[in-house]
């Protein structure tokens, strides 16, 4: 048996420098160097599973977990009791208080900015002789005011309240108020002023008092709060009857309407009932009251209620249709009140004349030419309308008319090439061809035909526009083309 | 803390009232002391020889010459030979300034544990109070507790500020006062100003209620615990089987009897006592709940529609007895009438919807639904701040002070030291508006 250290020789490996350290050490030196741990796994579970770890152990590592939140900026903050001078104090009271140590230790008093102190109004002997004079107030009695007034700060029902001058009149808060305004505004008037006008007759303006209007104001307050506990039960006993009726005739009225749907039908068309709740607000409460006995008493709606409403209003209101332009298109009273006879409510707009459908090209063709839109009436009133409608049909003759006549001529036309091709005594095949494809459908005689005389033709100049109003396509402006390409149409259209 | 506008110079804020006094610090929501106004004192008379050294331990301190005085809890509620019983508070107004800085000191050294020189002080007045007695207030703290600072304010606009407005309708029932005061941004309203001494009656006629002999039990005697040595149970409505503690009776002085008779009566108001919320009516009396209430003596009853008889005071007083006295106090009712009769009309329906109802006297069972049942017969739109809070409805007043001193923008106007050495009395008329 090889030694050991022949075993090393032959692998050639470097010699052991202590055997007892032996190959027990060597295969676990090297796995701990050669497969690290995953990130991810705990310590005791690696060596319990080895190197055999599930390598997405290593994507599922580390749970992330939400941030903590950082409040504050971290740390503690360290406060200071210090000692302040308020800036709105005329004295040097020195007051403590806790502040955060890094606050700046001279700033100025943070509250000390509250105090707004009003501008002060004085003025001069002469200037009080000159603008300010009243037979109502001397000169003291004006300064004691003032000075109250700054006092207080302008709260007037304090300065009022707070008011006593010696030997004065008793004085009402608008008298105080009249005088100390009215003053303001005289200095401001007469004094030079340093800024801009905008901004003095905006002074002015907030110098503004109505002393009669604030005492009548104040007297409907007085008369408001003085209401008699029975005054104040009878008007919300008013107020409530308001309501109830108004919710009462509510629903008459949609009961009525749901009825009338009933028996006429969904689409009667009934116009929707308007509320007239202006009318009944109006109405003096008396006679809301008796309105609403009616009412309490609801009538069995009848289905022709509303038309024999009509006729009298019809009558009545004549000359006041006549000046408000209502014009009323009341059925005749025989018709019975059907679905049929009845005609709904609808924008005169929305029955502007049309053309007839076969023939709206050309005549739209035509209006446009004279320039009038008939698809949209600036003010379709009644006798616009009527214009319109005139104008339509006329044009519609127009272009009727102008078939007609060249349906005739285009007869005309092909009979005369008959006729020469007869004369001729030649065989016009081709052309015969066509002619007979043209009336293939209407006749089986093409031969009989140049035996007709004219007024057969017009007979068939009308079937065949009858024909062309089939055929959209065919214009007043395509009446030339050739007539091979008709019957092509016509064929088609047979089919 | 600066969105609130506060800005605390650990001020202190003082609320003397007739039955306690208010004491704390400006911040926060209690005040700190309280300590009941009246105070017991030893006359030098009966001192002489007595050697009462035993209570010593809590608020006894000399005042005027050698009387002794007792404040505080242990004060006069502790029966002591001879000691009788003062009130410096009569109306709600300071009738006697002698034993004031004694209390005061005693709230403030003695159960708050504080220096008086070290802090701003805030103290309240009535709106009734006089020049005189605010000026004199100033002195006492500017000269004897050498306070840095001073402001007088006024419990109905501090009870205002506490209910978180600015113009309000304060009703304040204390224990010797009620009052309606109109308050407009901050300011009294002075002709408006209506209060009488109506609890003093309701009080009366509790009494006379108790003492009187009844078809249905026997008078009750207000004799406090401290006067018995013991008692057996007894039946409701049966005699009460008491003995007396003879060795105290002979050192009872008529002062300290009375006051704690009165204390009995009013601890029964206010357990058993209220008032309906909707009027009088016999019928619904008869479905209203008795109530039992036993006094120190044994003697226990139950209470049925006498019990709302007490409360009904406060609101109604019936053409006998209004013939029986001619200048009996007004009710609140009355009240709260002529405070808005004496206001503009355009300031009616604003201190309407503005009501705050506070003091002691106000924790009457159903007192603030029936104020709200009264304004509803004369006002279509009206509006009761009532805290629920007992503390709060009782020490309105001090919790206004205190939210007021803690004000930055209040700062500037406490009366300085410096200040009053300049300009003397006159100071606390011109500041204190």
């Amino acid at each position: 048996m090889a030694s050991a250290a022949d075993v090393r020789s032959i692998l050639s490996l470097p010699a052991n420098s202590s055997p007892a350290a032996g190959p027990s050490h060597q295969p676990k030196k090297q796995s701990t160097v050669s497969t690290r741990k995953p990130e991810g796994i705990s310590r005791e579970l690696y060596s319990l599973i080895g190197s055999s770890a599930p390598a997405l152990a290593a994507q599922l590592a580390k749970p992330r977990l939400k941030q903590k939140p950082n409040l504050g900026g971290g740390g503690k903050v360290k406060w200071e009791w210090r000692s302040f001078k308020n800036g709105a104090r005329s004295d040097s009271l020195e007051l403590g208080h806790w502040v955060k140590a890094t606050d700046k230790p001279n700033a100025d008093y943070q509250f000390a900015k509250y105090n707004v102190q009003p501008t002060v109004y004085e003025w001069s002997q002469d200037e009080y002789s000159r603008h300010l004079e009243d037979s109502e107030w001397t000169k003291e009695e004006t300064d004691y005011l003032f000075k109250i007034a700054h006092e207080y700060d302008l709260r007037w029902y304090i300065i009022h309240d707070r008011y006593e001058y010696p030997n004065g009149p008793t004085r009402e808060i608008e008298d105080l108020k009249d005088r100390y305004y009215s003053v303001c505004r005289k200095l401001v008037r007469n004094r030079t002023w340093a800024g801009d006008e905008a901004s003095k007759s905006q002074l002015l303006l907030s110098f503004q008092y109505d002393k009669e209007k604030e005492i009548l104001r104040r007297k409907y307050v007085a008369s408001l709060a003085n209401r008699t506990p029975e005054q104040i039960q009878e008007e919300e006993a008013l107020y409530i009857e308001i309501k109830r009726l108004e919710q009462n005739e509510r629903q008459f009225k949609r009961d009525r309407e749901n009825l009338l749907r009933t028996i006429a039908g969904v689409d009667s068309g009934l116009p929707d009932i308007v509320e007239d709740d202006a009318t009944l607000i109006v109405a003096d409460p008396k006679k809301k009251k008796l309105k609403g006995m009616d009412l309490d008493i609801p009538q069995t709606p009848v289905l022709t209620a509303p038309v024999m409403k009509r006729p009298p209003t019809l009558n009545k209101n004549a000359v006041y249709d006549a000046t408000h332009c209502i014009i009323r298109n009341d059925p005749p009273p025989t018709t019975p009140a059907t679905k049929v006879a009845h005609t709904p409510a609808y924008l005169r707009s929305f029955k502007i004349p049309y053309p007839k459908a076969a023939i709206a090209h050309k005549v739209n063709a035509l209006l446009t030419e004279i320039g009038v839109s008939h698809s949209r009436l600036v003010m379709p009133t009644q006798a616009n309308c009527q214009h319109l409608e005139s104008v339509i049909d006329a044009a519609t003759n127009l272009v009727e008319l102008k078939k007609v006549l060249d349906k005739v001529n285009q007869d005309v036309e092909v009979l005369k090439n008959r006729l020469e091709l007869r004369e001729d005594g030649g065989d016009g095949g081709s052309v015969a061809d066509a002619i007979e494809t043209d009336d293939r459908g209407e006749t089986a005689e093409p031969e009989g035909e140049n035996r007709r005389s004219l007024s057969v033709m017009s007979a068939r100049s009308t079937r065949s526009r009858k024909h062309s109003r089939r055929s959209m396509s065919v214009s007043s402006v395509d009446t030339a083309v050739p007539s091979s390409t008709r019957t092509g149409i016509k064929r088609q259209k047979r089919m | 803390m600066v969105n609130y506008g506060g800005d605390e110079v650990s001020a202190l804020v003082i609320d003397i009232g007739s039955s306690s006094l208010r004491a704390g610090y400006a911040g926060d929501d209690t005040p700190k002391a309280i300590i009941p106004s009246p105070y017991g004192y030893i006359p030098p008379s009966a001192l002489s020889g007595d050697g009462d050294a035993t209570m010593n331990e809590n608020g006894a301190s000399e005042v005027a010459g050698k009387a002794k005085s007792y404040f505080g809890h242990s004060g006069p509620s502790i029966w002591r030979a001879n000691m009788e019983i003062g009130n410096p508070i009569s109306d709600g107004l300071i009738a006697d300034f002698g034993p004031i800085p004694a209390l005061i000191r005693h709230a403030l050294e003695d159960v708050m544990h504080c220096t008086a020189s070290e802090h701003p002080i805030l103290v309240t007045e009535p709106s009734w109070n006089t020049q005189a007695n605010r000026e004199r207030m100033a002195e006492i703290m500017f000269e004897e507790f050498q306070v840095p600072a001073f402001y007088i304010a006024n419990t109905s606009v501090l009870n205002t500020f506490a209910a978180g407005k600015g113009s309000a309708l304060v009703i304040d029932i204390g224990q010797s006062v009620a009052s309606v005061v109109p308050v407009v941004d901050g300011f009294v309203l002075r002709k408006g100003l209506q209060f009488s001494s109506l609890p003093k009656l309701v009080h009366a006629h509790a009494r006379h209620l108790l003492t009187t002999p009844n078809p249905v039990r026997p008078p009750a005697e207000l004799y406090p615990y401290q006067l018995i040595s013991s008692k057996q149970a007894v039946e409701p409505n049966a005699h009460p089987r008491y003995t007396l503690r003879e060795d105290r009776l002979a050192g009872t002085t008529r002062s300290w009897r009375e006051w704690y008779e009165a204390r009995e009566v009013e601890e029964w108001v206010q357990t058993v006592a209220g008032v309906l919320d909707q009027g009088w009516n016999d019928q619904l009396l008869q479905h209203r709940q008795h109530k039992q209430y036993e006094f120190p003596t044994g003697y226990n009853a139950w209470f049925g529609p006498e019990r709302f008889g007490v409360g009904e005071m406060y609101f109604h007083h019936t053409p006998q007895l209004v013939a029986g006295n001619p200048d009996i106090p007004k009710h609140i009712p009355g009240l709260i009438t002529d405070s808005l009769k004496a206001c503009d009309p355009e300031l009616r329906q604003v201190l309407i919807s503005n009501v705050v109802l506070t003091g002691g006297g106000s924790l009457f069972s159903g007192l603030a639904d029936r104020l709200g049942s009264e304004l509803a017969r004369s006002f279509p739109h009206f509006k009761i701040h009532a805290p629920g809070n007992p503390i709060e409805r009782r020490y309105g007043g001090w919790l206004g002070g205190s939210i007021l001193a803690s004000l930055g923008t209040f700062h500037q106007l406490w009366i300085s030291r410096e200040e009053w050495q300049e300009h003397g009395k006159a100071i606390v008329g011109q500041r204190c508006k």
